[in-house]
């Protein structure tokens, strides 16, 4: 057969071909050791100079273009050959996903780690202080006068001791009532300036229910320095707030009363669901009460052993406050009931 | 403490701002309104009267003085006009002795003759009945009404009933008022039939024979004004807070009188409140008031001063306000001030205000007629310190995120334990259990001495809904002293009782995150002093240790504690001691490099005598092994058919590589021998080639 008619079919050929088999045939068929275009090399060596030459340009032009094809046509079946299976292979999308299992922290882990961070930011360490506390680091320390109506403020649980009563303040104990003690605490071992929040789990003698824990937490701040002002506390405080439920809010200052601060605020600020305007959860004032602070008192820093503010400008001043985590988690992840926070319910735990 | 809104705008000329206005402006200048309520032509305000301000506050003349500090309204005066009856002498009705004058630093009296008792007039009973109180006669709601007008508590006394003798010089018997502690054995019958059995030491007003009054707190059922009074003897006094307070928690009875002595009030007031009710007495029954005020003042209360630093008002503010307006507000709340230099004032304290004693006070009340709103927020300056580490807190994080990852929850639990935990666990046994002595219930009268006893109440409810639990917490036990623990609990429905294994391997992973090495489980013993607390399976316990130290405990709970807590699924517990873990963390962790030469692995079954531990063969083809065994897993512990009675196959996964070289077979097979070797040393254990 000539080299054109070998062309020819060899192309009609390999266009029939419907898999990788019949392809393989058509190769050898041509190829192959008694293939046909082999021949034609085989015979050349028959044939004179010039015609070998010729001839030989010619098979083995006409061999470069058959391997050509066969490759081409090898990878188009093969495409289409992937393609039929990743069509078999088809699966149902819309059934659902495979369920992961982990584990989860706790909602008062959660923002206590976001409101450290918050602070931790604006340069305050964070300290503790004992669960059980003395009356006098409770108490005494923080400018409560013995025997006066405002220690009836926090409703204390008292530890059992043998003959309490003629015990002094410092070896009477108490389950603290609140993360202030911690102020004295630190300033008796650090000399200012200096600026520390504090959490920790705090103790009150009430009756439960959705919103009152006999044991829940608090969070104390306090930021001591030469020159710390209310307008500070202004500052620090709101910027907390905004990056603690990132978004634009504004707080106010209700004038308040605890021994250990002087003047004494009330934070308030503004409802988070209302934006101000009124609505269920503010009581249709527009504001949340969030917070008790006010001016470090100065029978606080002598009680650490640290010298207040000095008429000619010696001393120290600062800013505390104190925080309930439960109440500011619940806002911020719309809690319905504080008691949820000590149930052990995984149903609950495991939400978020 | 409610307050009329009518009755506050009796004390001025000028028209108050709207009930609501008012509000808002008390709310953020004085003290919160809590609540405001339309009565009747009325509006009753319940207002928050902070403690420090009861003894000026307790009073509608008090929130009246805020009100006009803040409005700039004027407030008429109280002082009120007696018309003494010349010719009757009060202190021939009475003769007043005060047997305790630190208990009682003033006591003030008169004497009303002639009076009628009959019902109130109808603003008088409206203005009671809008605050709370129940209209009784004229006597007493005019008693009652000065009180919440001044917040002065007075009593009203009928003389005729008081025990006396007979005067001399005039026909009238005298009688004798004395203010004293109680006697042993002493009892008063109150106004409202009441009987109080008085201990020793209760201040009381009495006559010759008895009490007539417990001071400060309630009125005696022997002197009580009734239809029949003709002469009244009108008692207003200063007791000393905290005689007041002590007395009203050993009879355990509080009134409004008790309220407000307990808060304080100024000595000075005495005089003003009895004045205005003698006067109302007299304009209401047409009642004779006799001459003289019988007053025993051991020390007459005067106005303190204190010094004001007007760059400290704005250094502790952080906002200058001007001189003219600090003085400004001083006067208009009633201070007198007197200018010491250009910037020191010094500041003359009204005796009714208690509450202010150092600058500080001063300073507040600037800040709060000023309005804290206008206070700018500046961020303070300070000094760029980087904040301490708290190596605690960051470990607790640490971990908590591990156990996390893990695929633990956690749990908050209170930090209370009942009575049954105590003898449950048996931890009565030990007197380091802390007790609390005004529990709310017998349900958490003790500090947890565990973790344990709470999860495992979480672990029964949580069973109801979920076929695995997995849970932990991290917190404060008290046992001896206060100490922060670490305790997780896994249970499952259906056990494998692999879960010792399971929890065992998490404890692994958690100690290997914190950079612990030399961990080692010992075998759980009861020690005389632990055995109090029989939590554990004696069995399936073990102590964890790291570098020899007992860290906590890894185990499944005793049957028993499952049994009593109603709990059917086995459940396994880990108890760590926080603080020691903390201590042995280490966040210096490095890598190792990883060798490119290709591992071979082969594997090794032993037959060993039933209750050897796996531990013992392991470190044998560890030690032997040498540097060229990278690992050693085991993979099956096998006993039953095929092995002889008596008997556990352990098979082993070993692998080998080295670190520079690919191993040759030789070299393995070479190790591999010497491992059987080693093992067969022991004529018990068997390698099965």
């Amino acid at each position: 057969m000539d080299l054109k008619n070998i062309k020819i079919e060899t192309q009609k050929e390999i266009k029939n071909a419907k898999n990788i088999k019949a392809l393989d045939e058509i190769f050898r068929k041509y190829l192959g050791k008694k293939g046909e275009i082999t021949q034609i090399f085989d015979s050349l060596k028959k044939l004179s100079e010039e015609k070998k030459r010729k001839i030989g340009r010619q098979a083995n032009l006409l061999k470069n273009e058959f391997k050509e094809e066969i490759k081409k046509k090898l990878e188009k079946i093969k495409k289409e050959e992937r393609e039929l299976k990743l069509k078999k292979e088809k699966i149902d999308i819309s059934r659902p996903g495979k369920k992961i299992e982990s584990g989860h922290l706790h909602p008062l882990t959660l923002i206590q780690r976001e409101i450290e961070e918050i602070f931790n930011s604006m340069g305050f360490e964070i300290a503790e202080g004992p669960e059980i506390e003395s009356e006098w680091y409770n108490f005494d320390g923080l400018n409560f006068p013995p025997d006066h109506p405002a220690r009836e403020m926090q409703d204390t649980f008292f530890l059992k001791q043998k003959n309490r009563e003629k015990l002094p303040p410092s070896k009477k104990f108490v389950l603290r009532t609140h993360t202030s003690p911690a102020q004295i605490r630190y300033m008796e071992k650090h000399q200012p300036p200096l600026r520390i929040i504090v959490p920790g789990r705090v103790f009150r003698h009430e009756a439960t229910d959705a919103g009152h824990e006999s044991n829940f937490y608090h969070l104390e701040g306090l930021m001591v320095g030469k020159d710390i002002s209310v307008a500070n506390f202004k500052a620090i405080i709101e910027e907390f707030l905004r990056r603690l439920f990132k978004t634009d809010l504004e707080i106010r200052l209700r004038p308040s009363y605890f021994p250990f601060v002087e003047p004494g605020f009330e934070i308030d600020m503004t409802c988070l669901i209302c934006k101000g305007k009124g609505c269920f959860l503010c009581s249709k004032t527009g504001w949340l009460e969030l917070m008790g602070a006010g001016m470090v008192h100065p029978n606080v820093f002598k009680n650490s052993g640290l010298i207040p503010h000095q008429l000619n400008n010696e001393g120290w001043q600062g800013f505390a406050f104190g925080i309930g985590l439960d109440r500011l988690s619940m806002m911020k992840y719309k809690i319905n009931d504080i008691r949820l926070f000590y149930s052990g319910n995984l149903r609950f735990l495991k939400q978020i | 403490m409610l307050f009329s809104y009518n009755w506050l705008q009796s004390f001025f000329k000028g028209k108050l701002p709207k009930p609501e206005k008012l509000a808002e402006f008390l709310t953020m200048h004085s003290f919160e309104v809590e609540n405001l309520k339309k009565v009747k032509g009325d509006w009753i305000f319940d207002i928050a009267v902070l403690p420090n301000r009861a003894p000026d506050c307790f009073s509608h003349l008090g929130i009246a003085r805020e009100i006009s500090v803040l409005t700039g309204l004027t407030l008429s005066s109280l002082l009120s006009e007696i018309k003494e009856d010349k010719d009757i002498k009060a202190k021939d009705f009475v003769l007043v002795e005060v047997k305790d004058k630190i208990a009682c630093p003033r006591y003030t009296a008169r004497v009303i003759t002639d009076i009628k008792v009959a019902p109130s007039p109808k603003w008088l009973k409206d203005r009671l009945k809008s605050c709370g109180l129940r209209p009784i006669n004229n006597i007493v709601d005019i008693v009652n009404y000065v009180m919440l007008e001044t917040g002065q508590p007075l009593h009203a006394f009928d003389f005729e009933k008081i025990s006396g003798v007979q005067n001399q010089k005039s026909k009238l018997k005298t009688k004798n008022i004395v203010i004293r502690k109680t006697k042993k054995g002493e009892e008063i019958v109150t106004l409202d039939e009441e009987k109080y059995d008085l201990d020793e030491n209760i201040l009381i007003i009495a006559d010759i024979e008895q009490p007539l009054a417990i001071a400060g707190i309630k009125g005696g059922k022997k002197a009580e004004i009734d239809e029949k009074t003709k002469i009244v003897v009108l008692e207003s006094a200063n007791f000393y807070p905290q005689v007041i307070r002590k007395g009203s928690r050993i009879i355990n009875l509080r009134t409004d009188a008790s309220l407000r002595f307990e808060h304080g009030i100024d000595p000075n007031l005495t005089e003003i409140a009895i004045n205005r009710a003698a006067s109302l007495i007299q304009e209401i029954t047409g009642g004779k008031v006799t001459k003289g005020l019988i007053d025993f003042y051991s020390k007459k209360v005067l106005p303190k001063k204190i010094k004001l630093d007007l760059d400290y008002v704005e250094g502790l503010l952080g906002v200058k306000i001007p001189k003219k307006e600090i003085k400004n507000i001083l006067k208009r709340l009633g201070f007198k001030i007197e200018e010491v230099s250009s910037q020191q004032l010094l500041v003359e304290i009204p005796t009714f205000r208690l509450d202010i004693s150092i600058p500080e006070d001063l300073i507040e009340e600037v800040g709060r007629i000023y309005g804290y709103e206008k206070i700018p927020k500046v961020f303070p300056r300070a000094a760029l310190v980087p904040s301490a580490k708290n190596s605690e807190l960051f470990w607790e994080r640490k971990i908590k995120n591990i156990l996390k990852e893990t695929g633990f929850s956690e749990v908050y639990n209170y930090s209370f334990i009942g009575q049954k935990d105590i003898s449950l666990y048996q931890f009565a046994r030990s007197k380091e259990v802390i007790e609390i002595e005004n529990p709310i219930s017998s349900f958490n009268r003790y500090l947890r001495p565990s973790l344990i006893p709470n999860l495992l109440k979480n672990t029964k409810e949580n069973l109801k809904w979920f076929d695995e639990i997995k849970i932990f917490e991290l917190g404060k036990i008290f046992y001896k002293k206060e100490k922060k623990m670490l305790s997780g609990v896994l249970a499952k429905k259906e056990s494998k009782d692999e879960e010792f294994f399971e929890l065992k391997g998490i404890i692994d992973f958690l100690l290997n995150k914190l950079g612990i090495s030399n961990v080692y489980y010992d075998q759980y013993k009861q020690t005389p002093e632990a055995s109090s607390i029989k939590i554990w399976h004696s069995a399936k316990c073990a102590e964890i240790k790291i570098d020899g130290e007992e860290i906590g405990f890894l185990g499944e709970i005793h049957p028993t504690i499952l049994e009593k807590t109603g709990i059917k699924e086995k459940v396994f517990v880990f108890d760590i001691d926080f603080e020691k873990l903390a201590k042995l963390s280490s966040e210096e962790q490095e890598y190792q490099p990883v060798s490119i030469h290709p591992s071979a692995i082969r594997d090794l079954a032993v037959l060993v005598p039933g209750g050897t531990k796996v531990e013992e063969v392991l470190n044998k083809i560890e030690v032997t092994g040498g540097e060229l065994v990278r690992d050693v897993d085991l993979f099956d512990i096998y006993s039953g058919e095929e092995i002889p009675e008596g008997k556990e196959n352990f098979a082993f996964h070993i692998i080998y590589q080295a670190e520079d070289r690919t191993l040759s077979s030789k070299e393995i097979d070479k190790i591999y021998q010497k491992i059987i070797k080693v093992l067969e040393e022991n004529p018990e254990w068997e390698v099965r080639k």
